[in-house]
């Protein structure tokens, strides 16, 4: 679990560091700073007003975005998933949001995405929001920033379920245009494995991330085994090196990300007749040929096994923030099927 | 016969059809006379006589449809006879494997699938009505593997997005049950081993609804279960004649194959049934074994609801509630008066220095025992996917020219021994 947080924290930070802005809360307080002061110049008039800030405890259910100008109100999607995902990790882990408000750390998800929707014109805010972000500056809210609503469909705070899945495996492929002789690589190559009757490509092995690769001959290859997309390109790229110092003239074409699979574990037993039941649209259980029943998600478009004993297998992303989203999906219906 | 016709030479009633080399013809069985002649032209008198042409033959529906598609829809009905299936379920059988047919995937696929979507469309139209078909059994009439036959369904599942309810629990109980044959005394089985149907049909009920409760159905293949639940109940109408005989023993007996997972779900039950037996008080004192609680398995079940909700506790019961549950129970009789005491206290019933054990958590078997190895967490990686890639690692996996010509050397020798012994 903290591996997830790592990475959320590094994504963040490097969010969070393309825009050295403070998070602009003075509108609020002054609501008659007009917009292009408030993108042009934002850092003396924020610095200066940073003091005045008042902790004041509010109905900050009531999020009103409204002094936000119309081109921040779309938000880099997936961002904002990953950070709702963190922010509502923060939700659960923290009661009184007062306590990270008063300095723009990163890891207050709120005023990154407010720093950064200051100084970004490419940072987004989720349409859903655009209603809200009339101007109508004459009504001052208690710091309503550190609480945007998530861009995921409203999860209450109390159903977070604070498990982040892991993942195990990511298949991904790649195109070194260029045809390969795979006599050849199976003769130079010590990590190679190639047997022409039993199936058409060659099957290598690097030790360092540990992945296993089916290249063919067209010159397309599979990369399998990796636990992170970085660790799925930095091994497609080692194959493709590998094959270049043969001799071929490899190049890195088109690497996409084809499956992700992640797995976790709710710690509670699930009754899945019950499931099968109320959601038969989307699950299939059938005891007599496999123990899990297979839930196909729509949105996300993702396939859960669901096992008797909490553990749960998620595959078919593309994305990583899509496991995530099927996950915090898939939680209050299963808990939902907690007691006997 | 139908349409009453009857023969106007001897009033016969025994009108047959026949052909006269292409020709339909109405023939009275009893003296020959030709009734009718014909399907187009007819006279007044033969008009009395007209049978109706059915429509497979006036629409030529049958020449729409390919052969390989007659053959399988003649194997459904076929398995639907079989099967002694009511025969509204023919009809909704042939209907979905038509339905199948129109896909192509289905249409292109091998004869071994056609001969397993046989079996699909006669499951799933037993599934709907709730009548207790198990896989196996099709599988077992088809001589299908199963793997081939769950594929096909699946994909069919899918294909026509059919809503296939579970499998009956209870109907599948009563069917199976059913074909023990211990119900009569025969040359095989003894007369302390026949039992009364009904009895038995309805223990083995409560044992498999315990089943469920108690987690030991969810996940698993219900026939074992099913299996191992008859097995105790009849053990139990009767301990002391049948305490003898292993399961393997009566599923001889009784004619019925043993699945191989029976044993372990019997271990299972007879686990969940002591526990339970250690709730009762009047059983306790017994210290009962897997062996001797099967003779108290009556009383068990007479009184299991209250004895589960007793002995487990699903990990978010308070102590203290458990505390006012416990001293409830101590027997039929007692009432609320005890009030919130410490356990083991005077107040409860039992003999000196004994307490009812406590509960235990109420999970299924693949969570109770300790795990196979630890998943240990990853390490942080902060690999960025862009890092340089030193060429002393790619080296590491390349053969040196040296090594090239040895591995050569090497392979052609290994030919060479292969080819060899096969003389000319």
């Amino acid at each position: 679990m903290e591996g997830e947080e790592t990475y959320l924290e590094l994504y963040l930070a490097r969010c969070a560091a393309q825009d050295d802005l403070a998070p602009p809360r003075s509108p609020l307080l002054s609501p008659i700073v007009p917009y292009d002061v408030y993108t042009s110049n934002p850092e003396t008039t924020f610095n200066s007003q940073l003091e005045e800030v008042t902790v004041t405890s509010g109905n900050f259910s009531s999020v009103d975005l409204s002094f936000l100008p119309d081109e921040l109100t779309q938000e880099n999607k997936d961002q904002t998933v990953i950070r709702s995902k963190h922010e509502t990790e923060e939700n659960c882990k923290t009661k009184s949001w007062q306590s990270r408000l008063p300095l723009p750390s990163q890891q207050d998800v709120g005023l990154a995405l407010n720093s950064s929707g200051g100084s970004n014109s490419h940072s987004h805010l989720h349409p859903g929001d655009a209603d809200s972000a009339q101007p109508s500056p004459e009504k001052p809210h208690s710091l309503p920033l550190a609480s945007i609503t998530p861009m995921t469909p409203v999860t209450p705070v109390s159903e977070c379920s604070g498990i982040v899945p892991q993942l195990q495996n990511i298949v991904s492929t790649v195109n070194l245009a260029c045809k390969l002789d795979l006599k050849k690589i199976a003769l130079h190559a010590k990590n190679a494995e190639y047997n022409p009757k039993r199936f058409a490509a060659v099957i290598m092995r690097i030790r360092e991330p540990r992945t296993t690769a089916l290249i063919f001959s067209s010159g397309k290859m599979v990369c399998t085994g990796a636990k992170s997309e970085e660790q799925s390109r930095l091994a497609a790229r080692k194959y493709a090196r590998v094959v270049q110092k043969l001799g071929f003239p490899a190049r890195f074409l088109d690497f996409k990300i084809q499956n992700m699979v992640g797995s976790c574990d709710v710690r509670f037993p699930i009754r899945l007749e019950g499931l099968v039941l109320t959601h038969q649209q989307f699950s299939s259980y059938e005891p007599e040929l496999f123990p899990g029943l297979i839930y196909r998600m729509v949105k996300p478009r993702i396939v859960l096994l669901i096992f008797v004993s909490g553990k749960v297998v998620l595959t078919g992303a593309k994305e990583r923030s899509e496991i995530y989203e099927a996950f915090e999906n898939i939680y209050p219906i299963l808990k939902g099927f907690k007691k006997t | 016969m139908p349409g009453g016709g009857r023969c106007p030479d001897c009033g016969s009633t025994e009108l047959v059809e026949d052909s006269h080399y292409s020709q339909n013809q109405l023939v009275c069985s009893d003296c020959g006379c030709v009734v009718t002649e014909g399907v187009l032209t007819t006279t007044y008198t033969d008009e009395g006589n007209l049978r109706e042409v059915t429509y497979s033959r006036s629409t030529g529906e049958n020449e729409q449809v390919s052969r390989s598609q007659q053959r399988g829809l003649r194997r459904v009905r076929d398995l639907c006879r079989v099967l002694q299936l009511p025969p509204t379920f023919e009809d909704t059988a042939v209907a979905y494997y038509q339905q199948a047919y129109q896909h192509s995937g289905i249409r292109a696929a091998r004869l071994q699938k056609k001969e397993v979507l046989v079996g699909c469309c006669v499951l799933i139209t037993c599934r709907q009505r709730n009548w207790p078909l198990t896989m196996g059994t099709i599988c077992t009439l088809l001589y299908a593997d199963l793997d081939m036959f769950s594929g096909t369904y699946m994909q069919m599942v899918r294909l026509l997005g059919l809503d296939v309810p579970s499998l009956c629990l209870v109907d599948l109980v009563k069917t199976y049950c059913s074909s023990f044959k211990l119900f009569e005394a025969s040359p095989s089985v003894p007369a302390k081993y026949v039992e009364d149907k009904e009895k038995m049909l309805s223990r083995t009920l409560q044992l498999v609804e315990l089943a469920d409760e108690t987690w030991l159905v969810t996940g698993r293949h219900p026939l074992p279960v099913i299996t191992a639940a008859t097995f105790l109940a009849w053990q139990s109408l009767r301990p002391s004649d049948r305490l003898t005989c292993s399961l393997a023993r009566f599923c001889k007996l009784a004619n019925v194959d043993l699945p191989y997972p029976a044993s372990s779900r019997l271990q299972e039950l007879l686990a969940v049934l002591l526990r339970l037996a250690e709730q009762l008080a009047w059983l306790q004192v017994l210290k009962l074994d897997k062996r001797s609680v099967v003779a108290h398995i009556g009383d068990l079940l007479q009184h299991r609801h209250m004895l589960v909700r007793k002995a487990f506790r699903d990990g978010t019961a308070e102590p203290g509630a458990l505390d006012a549950r416990e001293e409830e129970l101590q027997g039929p009789g007692q009432g609320q008066g005890w009030g919130r005491e410490d356990r083991g206290h005077g107040s409860l019933d039992l003999p000196a220095g004994k307490r009812p054990a406590s509960p235990a958590l109420l999970l299924p078997p693949c969570m109770l025992k300790p795990p196979k190895r630890i998943c240990p967490t990853p390490p942080v990686s902060t690999v960025t996917g862009d890092e340089n890639i030193s060429d002393s690692e790619i080296e590491q996996y390349l053969r040196t020219p040296q090594e090239v010509r040895d591995f050569q050397r090497a392979q052609a020798t290994r030919q060479a021994a292969t080819s060899v012994p096969n003389p000319p």
